[in-house]
C-alpha cells in the first residue's frame, strides 16, 4: 500500500507492504525500514524498528482537530500529520476557491480587542494582525503568510465565534 | 470540619487532596461545564453553582454561601484567583458564620491595594520601589502626571491598584508614551478588576522575581520560608518558578526573608501569604506586592522543605498553633522547579487551545510531583484560566532538577490539546537558564530572537519515525476499514477502535 504523508508541511510517498503479524517493511525516501508496531493503548503506537539496532519509540497517534488530520506525538512533541493529502488546518487555509488568499479566523469565541493592521497593509509571516480576548487573556492572532491586507472583516468591541474571519491576507 | 472549596480545576484538587489526608469532609462547587471535573469527583460533596461565565458561578458569592448553608459547611477555602483576595467574600463568609480559610477581610483590603500595601512595607522599615504614593485622581492633568513621572524617572511602570498577572500594567521608556500608557491601563485594569485607578513605579532594569512564603497563626507568629525564584516570565507572568534562588545567598535570604516577616507583622497577617521583592543587580531589594492567598507556585516550597502549606493553612484555621520550626523553614533541602502546564500552542503565540483531552499520562517517577487538574475525556472549556497541570520536579542539586524536569516532559503525554509542554522542554535546553543567568527580561527578549521556529521541531531521523508511524497506522486502519461502505474514508477518530473491534473477534 502507498500512502502520500504530510508530516507537518514535508510530503513523502510511502510504501508499506506487511509482512508477518506485528511486522512491515516501510520504504520511505526509497530506504526500506523493518518494524514491528503493536498497538500501546488506546492512541499508542510501539515501534521496534528493526534496521536502526532494535531503535524502540513510543508514539502516540490521535485524531486531530479536523477530519484526516492526525496529530502524532512523541517525547513530549507535537506535530499534525495528513495521509494522502488532506487539507491541512481547516478555517485558517479555506481560501474560497481564490490561490494566494488566506485568511485569519477566530480559533474560540471572543472579543476582538484592537485590529493592529488596515485594508492595504504590508504584512510578514507570522506578524500579529488581530488581538481577540478569549479564555480571559489577550490573544494576538498572527498572519499566516507575507502578503497584503485585502480585508479587515470586525472592529474593536465585535464579538466573534470560532470560526469567524477576521482579516484576509492576500 | 466540613471544607468548601470555591474553586476549580488543579488548585480545588489540591485542597481536596490535603482535606482528605487530614480526614476533613469537602464539599465542591462547579459550573454547568465543570460537572465531570476532576474536582467535582474528588469531593465527597458537589454542589451546581451556576453556569458557565464566571461572574454567574466561581465569582458568585450568593450562590457559594447558599451551597455552604445547604451542605453544613464549616470553612470555605478560596484557592487562588477567582475569590481567594475578594475581602467582600471573606467578609461575607465571617458574616454567615464561615471560617475564611485565609487572612481576615481588613488585611486582604489593605495589601490588596497596592498602594496600601506599600504604605504598609515602608511603615515596616521595609524599601519599596520608588514611585507614586497614591494613585492617580481619575481628573489628574496631564501635567501633573508627567511631574510625577519626571520626579521617579524613566524608565518606569504603570500599574493597576487593583493589578495582578500583569493586567493595567505597561512600561513606559520615554515620557512621549506616558500618556497613552496610563490610558491603556486604566482601560485594562477597569475591565478586569472593575477599578481603573493606576499609579506608576521606577522599572529596575534587570530585576530578578524574588518571593518570600509565610505562615501566621492567629497567636502572632509569623515564619518565613526559603524563597521562590519566579524570574522566568512571559509577559510578566510566571511560566517556571524554583526554590531556592540561584541568586541570593544565606545571608541575603535571613535579610529578604525578615523583610517579609516585618511586613506580614506589621499588618497582622494571618494564614499563608507571598510576599513579592524585586531583586537588583547590586542585591538589593525592594517590597513589591503582597499576594493574601495560597500561591500557583507553593509546591516548590513544599518540595524543598516538606512542610504542607495547606495543610497548615487549614489547621491555621482552625486556631492551632504554628509550631514550625523557623530554621527549617528558611533551610532548602535540594532543590525545586516548577513549570506551569497550559492548553496553550506555543506555535501559536500562546493561543489557548481548549478542547477535548483523548487520552493522558502524567509524568511520575522518582522526584517528580504532578499537581494535576483534568483527566482525559474532559473537554477544557473557554470560560476560564487554561492551566491543565502544574508539573513540579525535586533533585539533590538544580542540575538534578532541571534533568528530572526535562525527562518529565518528555514522559507527559497530553492527546487531543496542544499544550506547553513543548516550550518547556526548550527551555530547559537554554544555556542561560541553566546556568541560572536570568532576570524578569531575559525570556521575553529570548522570545523575541525567535523566528517562527516551532517548539514542535522535529530532526530528520524523527520526521522520519513520525512518517513511519503514521503509514503504519493507515495501513492498520485500511485493513480494519474493509467492511467499511465509504472507501477512501481516511484515518479518523474511529482508527483504534475499530482496529480494536477487529481484535476482539479474532
Amino acid at each position: 500500500m502507498t500512502f502520500e504523508i504530510d508530516v507537518d508541511g514535508s510530503v513523502r510517498s510511502v510504501t508499506v507492504e506487511p509482512g508477518a503479524p506485528s511486522r512491515f517493511v516501510v520504504v520511505v525516501d526509497g530506504e526500506a525500514h523493518e518494524v514491528q508496531a503493536e498497538r500501546a493503548g488506546e492512541f499508542g503506537l510501539s515501534l521496534v524498528v528493526g534496521d536502526v539496532s532494535n531503535a524502540s519509540r513510543e508514539l502516540q497517534v490521535a485524531p486531530g482537530a479536523t477530519r484526516g488530520e492526525l496529530l502524532v506525538s512523541l517525547g513530549g512533541r507535537t506535530v499534525p500529520v495528513v495521509v494522502n493529502g488532506r487539507t491541512r488546518r481547516g478555517g485558517a487555509t479555506d481560501d474560497g476557491g481564490r490561490a494566494g488568499q488566506q485568511a485569519v479566523v477566530a480559533p474560540m469565541p471572543g472579543r476582538v480587542v484592537r485590529v493592529l493592521v488596515a485594508p492595504g497593509d504590508t504584512v510578514a509571516a507570522r506578524q500579529g494582525v488581530v488581538v481577540v480576548e478569549a479564555m480571559k487573556m489577550e490573544n494576538e492572532l498572527r498572519s499566516p503568510k507575507s502578503g497584503t491586507v485585502k480585508e479587515v472583516a470586525v472592529a474593536p468591541g465585535t464579538s466573534v465565534e470560532a470560526g469567524r474571519v477576521l482579516v484576509v491576507i492576500e | 470540619m466540613k471544607i468548601l472549596i470555591a474553586n476549580r480545576g488543579e488548585i480545588a484538587v489540591r485542597v481536596i487532596r490535603a482535606c482528605r489526608e487530614l480526614g476533613l469532609p469537602t464539599v465542591a462547587v462547579y459550573s454547568d461545564c465543570d460537572r465531570t471535573a476532576r474536582h467535582v469527583r474528588e469531593a465527597h460533596e458537589a454542589f451546581h453553582l451556576g453556569p458557565n461565565e464566571a461572574a454567574r458561578s466561581y465569582l458568585n458569592i450568593e450562590a457559594i454561601l447558599d451551597v455552604a448553608r445547604r451542605s453544613g459547611t464549616e470553612a470555605v477555602h478560596p484557592g487562588y484567583g477567582f475569590l481567594a483576595e475578594n475581602a467582600a467574600f471573606a467578609r461575607a463568609c465571617r458574616d454567615a458564620g464561615l471560617t475564611f480559610i485565609g487572612p481576615s477581610p481588613e488585611v486582604i483590603a489593605t495589601m490588596g491595594s497596592k498602594t496600601g500595601a506599600r504604605a504598609v512595607a515602608i511603615r515596616a522599615g521595609v524599601p519599596v520601589v520608588p514611585g507614586t504614593e497614591q494613585p492617580f485622581e481619575p481628573a489628574a492633568s496631564d501635567d501633573e502626571i508627567g511631574r510625577a513621572a519626571g520626579a521617579i524617572g524613566y524608565p518606569l511602570v504603570v500599574k493597576a491598584v487593583a493589578g495582578g498577572g500583569g493586567k493595567g500594567m505597561r512600561v513606559v521608556e520615554e515620557p512621549g508614551d506616558l500618556l497613552a500608557a496610563i490610558r491603556t491601563a486604566r482601560s485594562e485594569a477597569g475591565a478586569a478588576f472593575g477599578d481603573a485607578s493606576v499609579y506608576l513605579e521606577r522599572r529596575l532594569i534587570r530585576p530578578r522575581h524574588i518571593e518570600i512564603q509565610l505562615l501566621g497563626d492567629r497567636f502572632g507568629t509569623i515564619v518565613p520560608f526559603v524563597e521562590r525564584e519566579c524570574s522566568i516570565q512571559r509577559r510578566h507572568q510566571k511560566v517556571v518558578e524554583e526554590s531556592p534562588s540561584m541568586s541570593v545567598s544565606p545571608a541575603l535570604r535571613q535579610r529578604i526573608a525578615a523583610a517579609a516577616a516585618s511586613v506580614a507583622r506589621t499588618v497582622g497577617y494571618t494564614n499563608a501569604g507571598t510576599i513579592e521583592f524585586l531583586l537588583d543587580e547590586d542585591g538589593s531589594f525592594y517590597f513589591l506586592e503582597m499576594n493574601t492567598r495560597l500561591q500557583v507556585e507553593h509546591p516548590v516550597t513544599e518540595m524543598v522543605t516538606g512542610l504542607d502549606l495547606v495543610h497548615w493553612q487549614i489547621r491555621i484555621a482552625r486556631g492551632e498553633r504554628l509550631d514550625i520550626d523557623p530554621v527549617r523553614a528558611l533551610t532548602p533541602l535540594g532543590h525545586a522547579l516548577e513549570c506551569r502546564i497550559y492548553a496553550e500552542d506555543p506555535d501559536q503565540g500562546f493561543m489557548p487551545a481548549p478542547g477535548l483531552i483523548r487520552a493522558l499520562r502524567p509524568a511520575s517517577g522518582p522526584g517528580i510531583r504532578d499537581d494535576g487538574g483534568v483527566d482525559a475525556g474532559f473537554e477544557v472549556p473557554v470560560y476560564y484560566d487554561s492551566m491543565i497541570a502544574k508539573l513540579i520536579a525535586w533533585g539533590g542539586s538544580r542540575p538534578e532538577a532541571i534533568a528530572r524536569m526535562s525527562r518529565a516532559l518528555e514522559e507527559y503525554q497530553v492527546l487531543g490539546i496542544r499544550t506547553t509542554i513543548p516550550f518547556f522542554a526548550w527551555l530547559m535546553r537554554q544555556p542561560a537558564y541553566r546556568d541560572g543567568q536570568y532576570d524578569t527580561t531575559w525570556l521575553d527578549r529570548l522570545m523575541a530572537e525567535r523566528r517562527g521556529e516551532s517548539f514542535n521541531e522535529l530532526d530528520a531521523a524523527d520526521t522520519r519515525l513520525v512518517t513511519i508511524a503514521a503509514a503504519i497506522a493507515a495501513c492498520l486502519n485500511a485493513r480494519a476499514a474493509v467492511p467499511a461502505p465509504v472507501a477512501g474514508d481516511g484515518l479518523s477518530e474511529s482508527l483504534w477502535q475499530r482496529a480494536a473491534r477487529l481484535e476482539a473477534l479474532r
